[in-house]
C-alpha cells in the first residue's frame, strides 16, 4: 500500500541509515569548509537537475552561509554565450555533454583557497565530471555528493570512462535507491523521490556543523543574521565571488 | 548531542508532527490533482523564492507524477521578458502581468488546475494569477507558511480551494547557538511533504482501478522512452 504514512515511515528510516553511515563524511566536509573559509575562500557548488535544490537551500536566508557560491546552470545562457535554443533542450541531451564545462567553470572568480562540492544523484552526465574534474586539476579540494547505489548500477556515459565519485576528496552517499524513488510498485516504476531530501540533510548538517567550528575558533562568522547593515557588509565582503 | 545528529532529529521530529496535522488536506489535495489529471488536466505549479523547491520537487521528477508543469521565471530570463535585476530585488513578484507572460510562452489549458507556493502568500503577482484562475473556474491550492502569512496578512487563500500549511516556525531556524541563528528547516519539510503528496496521487489513480503515469529518473537506461511516452500526448502543456 503506498500512501503518505508509508512514505514517511520509510523516509525516516533512510534518514537513521544516512546519519549513521555518512556522519564522519559530513564531518570531514565540514572540517574542509571550516578551513577554506578561516582561509578566506568560498565554496562553489554545482548540481545539473534537481540537484541544484541544495545549494540553494542553504542560501540567502538568516541562518546562512555567505561564502557559498553557487554554479548557476542558467549561467550558461546569461553570461557563458551558449544560446537559449542549445541550453533549454526538451531531452536533457546538455546536462549529459562533455567538454562545455569549462566555459562555465571560467566565467567565475576562482582563488586557490576554494573549495568545490558537486552533486549528481546518478554520478554519470558530462557537465558534473568536468567540474569536478577542471577543480581537481586546478588543485581544488573536491566533495561529491551522489547515490552510490544509483553510480553503481549505471554504466558511465563520460568519455573518460569515470563517475563523478572517482573525483571526490571526500564522497558523501546520500543513501538514495537506483533511480532516486523510494517505494516499489506493482510496476517497474518506483515512486517518491528522495535525493532532494537527503541532500537537504547533508547540507543543513554540514553547514551548521561547519558554524559551529568557526564559531570554537572565534572566527567572525560570515552568516546572515537578519541584521540589513551587518548582511550587507557581509555580502560586500564576498561581493563577485559569491 | 552531535549538531548533524540534531538536524537529523529535529527533522524526523517536524515529519511526524507534519503527517499528523496535514494528512488529511494531503489526501484531499493529492484527490484533487488526480481528478484534474484524469481530465487531461495539468497541474501548474508556481513558487516564490524558496516556493521554487517545492515546485522542482513535484515537477518532472524521477518516482514522480507526470501531468505537472513548472511556470518558471527562469523561461522569462531566457526570453529577455523579465529583468535578472528584478528578480534579484524581488520586484518581479509585484509584475501583475506575469501571467500573461507565461501564457505568452507556455501551452496554459483551461482544463489546468494551479498549485501556487509562498511562505507568505501575499506577492501581488501570485494573488492576480489565483484571481484569474478562479475566474475561469479553474481549481487554485496554495502552499503557504500559515504563521507568516497570518503575521504579514497575506491574501493568496482568499482566492483557494484549499491550501497547505509549511508549518514551519517564522523564522524558520534550526538552532541558537549561543546567539547565533544556524540553518533552516522549511525545506526539508516541504520537499517531504511534496513526496507525501506525490505517494497520495499514486493512490488515487490506484483507487480509480488505473495506472498511475509514474515517471523514471532520466538516469536510468530506457528512462526516456518511458518518459516520453507519458509526456508526448500532453505536447507542450507538460515539462
Amino acid at each position: 500500500m503506498i500512501n503518505a504514512l508509508r512514505f514517511k515511515e520509510e523516509i525516516s528510516s533512510l534518514l537513521d541509515v544516512l546519519y549513521e553511515s555518512q556522519k564522519d563524511n559530513i564531518e570531514a566536509t565540514a572540517q574542509a569548509m571550516k578551513e577554506c573559509i578561516e582561509a578566506g575562500g568560498v565554496i562553489h557548488v554545482f548540481g545539473s537537475g534537481h540537484s541544484v535544490g541544495l545549494g540553494i537551500d542553504i542560501k540567502n536566508r538568516v541562518g546562512a552561509l555567505v561564502p557559498i557560491h553557487i554554479m548557476e546552470m542558467t549561467d550558461f545562457v546569461t553570461k557563458g554565450g551558449i544560446s537559449p535554443e542549445e541550453f533549454t533542450d526538451k531531452k536533457n541531451i546538455f546536462e549529459r555533454k562533455p567538454g562545455v564545462a569549462n566555459k562555465l567553470y571560467e566565467l567565475y572568480d576562482i582563488k586557490p583557497q576554494d573549495i568545490f562540492i558537486v552533486i549528481s544523484n546518478s554520478g554519470i552526465n558530462g557537465i558534473v565530471i568536468d567540474i569536478a574534474d577542471l577543480a581537481k586539476k586546478n588543485g581544488h579540494k573536491v566533495i561529491i555528493i551522489t547515490s552510490m547505489k544509483h553510480t553503481l548500477a549505471e554504466e558511465p556515459r563520460h568519455p573518460s570512462g569515470k563517475k563523478l565519485y572517482e573525483f571526490g576528496d571526500i564522497v558523501i552517499d546520500n543513501c538514495g535507491p537506483h533511480g532516486d524513488a523510494l517505494l516499489p510498485t506493482d510496476s517497474e516504476a518506483k515512486v517518491c523521490s528522495v535525493s532532494s531530501i537527503c541532500n537537504n540533510c547533508i547540507a543543513q548538517a554540514m553547514a551548521a556543523r561547519t558554524i559551529e567550528l568557526l564559531k570554537a575558533d572565534g572566527f567572525e562568522l560570515p552568516v546572515l543574521t537578519g541584521d540589513e547593515t551587518h548582511d550587507n557588509e557581509l555580502r560586500k565582503k564576498y561581493e563577485g565571488r559569491a | 548531542m552531535d549538531i548533524k545528529k540534531q538536524y537529523f532529529e529535529l527533522i524526523k521530529a517536524r515529519i511526524d508532527d507534519v503527517y499528523v496535522k496535514q494528512n488529511d488536506k494531503i489526501s484531499k489535495i493529492a484527490e484533487m490533482f488526480g481528478e484534474c489529471m484524469d481530465n487531461f488536466g495539468v497541474v501548474q505549479l508556481f513558487g516564490v523564492k524558496h516556493g521554487e523547491e517545492f515546485v522542482n520537487e513535484l515537477n518532472y521528477r524521477a518516482g514522480g507524477i507526470a501531468p505537472f508543469h513548472a511556470l518558471r521565471i527562469r523561461d522569462l530570463i531566457l526570453k529577455k521578458m523579465v529583468n535578472q535585476a528584478d528578480v534579484d530585488s524581488g520586484e518581479v513578484y509585484n509584475d501583475c502581468s506575469l501571467i500573461e507572460k507565461f501564457n505568452e510562452i507556455y501551452d496554459l489549458d483551461d482544463r489546468d488546475m494551479y498549485c501556487l507556493v509562498s511562505f507568505y502568500g501575499n506577492e501581488p503577482t501570485l494573488i492576480e494569477m489565483a484571481k484569474r484562475a478562479k475566474e475561469k473556474g479553474q481549481k487554485v491550492v496554495g502552499v503557504v507558511n500559515r504563521s507568516s502569512y497570518d503575521k504579514c496578512g497575506g491574501k493568496l487563500l482568499d482566492y483557494c480551494d484549499e491550501y497547505l500549511d509549511m508549518d514551519s516556525k517564522d523564522p524558520d531556524i534550526a538552532f541558537d547557538l549561543e546567539g547565533t541563528k544556524v540553518g533552516q528547516t522549511s525545506s526539508t519539510v516541504a520537499n517531504v511533504i511534496a513526496q507525501m503528496l506525490t505517494a497520495e496521487i499514486y493512490k488515487y489513480f490506484v483507487d480509480q482501478g488505473k495506472k498511475a503515469p509514474v515517471l523514471l529518473s532520466a538516469n536510468i537506461k530506457g528512462a526516456d522512452v518511458h518518459n516520453n511516452s507519458l509526456t508526448d500526448p500532453y505536447g507542450r502543456r507538460v515539462r
